[in-house]
């Protein structure tokens, strides 16, 4: 089960608004490589998995995932908060507002709609693994994309520590791979 | 000694996140490492310092848990800082 705690893995307060830099970095909540399809992806595997480590690891990291999808859906909603219809418009996403307004909508950058088929369960641990460890690859390269694209400290700051999870997820993950590896041996 | 009157809501905070980012961080590492003793004594040690600082933080400000909300007058669980909001 879960149980909500009432704060984010560090706070995000962002001081600047920006809705264009709001909608690049949208692509972590519902883009391809982010964060909804990482923690659907291994909360959705670990039911398939027989050995506990990769049980508590997948649990462990899928929820580590969905506060991330908490973090940024709040970097999303403080750059934006206030800003009308035209401002969107001026920053160039005006598209954006006809179709949400200010609302966080699970999409990537360029519009495209969540979808479960960013994701596979395959019942085969070995192959959910690698799959795993792509993914997490992923995610830290599109977190250096918008950290090319941000000039803002507020941002980049909790940017910086998303992308750093991702590189640490994926040594535990190569860590697990071996260990499921050696017992088929 | 910290001053009482100064430690803010932000500081508490800080102190807490770091508390647990800790915890989170070894419970992975046992994940893969079950058996690594210098380790399991470690979280152990996490553990009890993040309850403290959990603690702490919602004796001065507000629940971060809905169980420590205060039940007396009104329903304390809808103060604070929602994850949408940023922290004055
Ligand atoms: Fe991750």
């Amino acid at each position: 089960m879960f149980i909500f705690t009432k704060m984010t893995q560090i706070p995000v307060k962002i001081n600047n608004k920006n809705p264009k830099l709001a909608s690049y970095i949208l692509s972590q909540y519902g883009g391809p490589d982010g964060e909804l399809g990482a923690s659907l992806r291994y909360l959705s595997q670990r039911f398939a998995q027989t050995d506990k480590s990769g049980i508590a690891l997948l649990t462990d990291i899928g929820t580590e995932e969905l506060g991330h999808l908490e973090m940024v859906g709040s970097i999303v909603t403080q750059l934006t908060k206030g800003e009308g219809a035209r401002s969107f418009d001026r920053y160039g996403v005006g598209d954006y507002y006809i179709d949400h307004a200010n609302g966080v909508y699970p999409s990537s950058a360029s519009g495209v709609p969540f979808s479960a088929a960013y994701l596979q369960s395959k019942a085969d641990p070995i192959a959910d693994i690698m799959e795993d460890m792509a993914a997490e690859q992923k995610a830290r390269a599109t977190y250096d994309n918008i950290l090319r694209m941000s000039d803002d400290p507020d941002v980049t700051n909790v940017i910086r520590f998303l992308r750093e999870r991702e590189v640490v997820h994926f040594q535990r993950f190569g860590e697990l791979l071996v260990k499921l590896q050696s017992k088929i041996k | 000694m910290e001053n009482n009157r100064q430690i803010t809501a932000q500081q508490l905070m800080k102190k807490l996140s770091e508390a647990m980012f800790y915890v989170n961080d070894l419970k992975l590492y046992l994940d893969t490492h079950p058996e690594d003793s210098r380790a399991l004594r470690m979280f152990d040690e996490a553990c009890k310092n993040s309850e403290a600082c959990r603690e702490a933080f919602e004796k001065r400000f507000y629940p971060l848990m809905a169980c420590s909300s205060d039940c007396d007058k009104e329903w304390e669980w809808l103060v604070g800082v929602w994850p949408s909001q940023k922290m004055a």
